[in-house]
């Protein structure tokens, strides 16, 4: 197999015509991709996956508050002033469960 | 603003049915990259249709700065390659097919202008191809069948110009070889059979 022969392979083979496409071709296209829709269209979210979206930053904040609150109490405490459960519990025995709601 | 890019705003802006008239436009090339790499008739529709899918997922990552038939045709290219690496998996089970008459008595002939038509001449080269890897292959059909520059095989393919020079021409010393063994293997089988 010479070069000058490949070469002539090589213009042959060019000049093989192509089959043409089905006449619906374009229809069978589309239908195949209104079964798939594009990706790149964003959806609409629904309040659960709002919230499941910024889980990670609740979830970091209510740490924080969390972790702060310990914080304060520990420090309350160990000040020799009143911690955070003791006036939170003075504010319930004043508010909610005043003593003369129970006498008769 | 030429009219694929007036068909693709209005498919962007919410009207897909409008993808059908960029299939119609440009079905004709798809095909005839596709047949480069695949002789039945039935795949090279379905993969066809694959491309236009492909092109349809990605549509909002053309940005238009080249023409859209380029960046179609690299869609192809990526196509036809994956089925190609599909293939030649498979070829490995099944085996080739055999080389018509045709083109056995025109690699026997030393008369280089014997006549062999187009479809024989691919379907020969289709077959000697089949030695080839699919990267390989796609190169040096799109150099010597498709008429592409180095910079265009770069870009369907994603490889460097070196890379694509140098692929180019161990493909073609590869497909001599195996034409060569084609036509050796076809006179032993038949040098083999008994005359009757």
């Amino acid at each position: 197999m010479n070069k000058r022969k490949l070469n002539q392979l090589f213009e042959l083979a060019r000049n093989e015509p192509v089959p043409a496409p089905p006449e619906d071709f374009a229809a069978d296209v589309l239908r195949a991709i209104h079964r798939e829709p594009r990706a790149a269209a964003p959806e609409a979210l629904s309040i659960f996956d709002q919230l499941n979206l910024l889980f990670p930053r609740i979830a970091f904040a209510a740490a924080t508050v969390i972790v702060l609150c310990v914080a304060a109490d520990w420090g309350l405490t160990a000040a020799g002033m009143p911690g955070l459960s003791d006036g939170v519990s003075q504010i319930s025995a004043q508010w909610l469960l005043t003593p003369d709601e129970f006498r008769l | 603003m030429n009219d694929d890019a007036e068909l693709l705003e209005r498919i962007r802006n919410g009207a897909p049915d409008d993808f059908a008239a960029i299939v119609r436009r440009h079905q004709a090339r798809v095909f005839a990259i596709l047949h480069r790499y695949e002789r039945d008739a039935h795949k090279v529709e379905d993969l066809a249709q694959e491309t236009f899918v492909k092109v349809w997922r990605a549509l909002d990552q053309f940005d238009g700065r080249a023409p859209f038939e380029h960046w179609l045709s690299k869609i192809a290219v990526r196509v036809a390659l994956d089925h190609l690496r599909r293939e030649k998996r498979r070829q490995n089970e099944v085996g080739l097919p055999e080389l018509g008459d045709d083109a056995l008595d025109w690699l026997r002939s030393d008369d280089e202008k014997s006549g062999l038509d187009g479809r024989a001449a691919a379907e020969l080269l289709d077959l000697a191809m089949r030695e080839l890897s699919p990267l390989d292959r796609v190169v040096i059909t799109m150099q010597e069948i498709e008429g592409r520059s180095v910079k265009e095989i770069c870009a369907a393919t994603g490889a460097s110009g070196v890379a694509v020079r140098v692929r180019a021409l161990r493909a073609r010393g590869k497909l001599r070889r195996a034409l060569e063994k084609l036509m050796k293997g076809e006179n032993e089988q038949t040098q083999a059979e008994p005359t009757v």
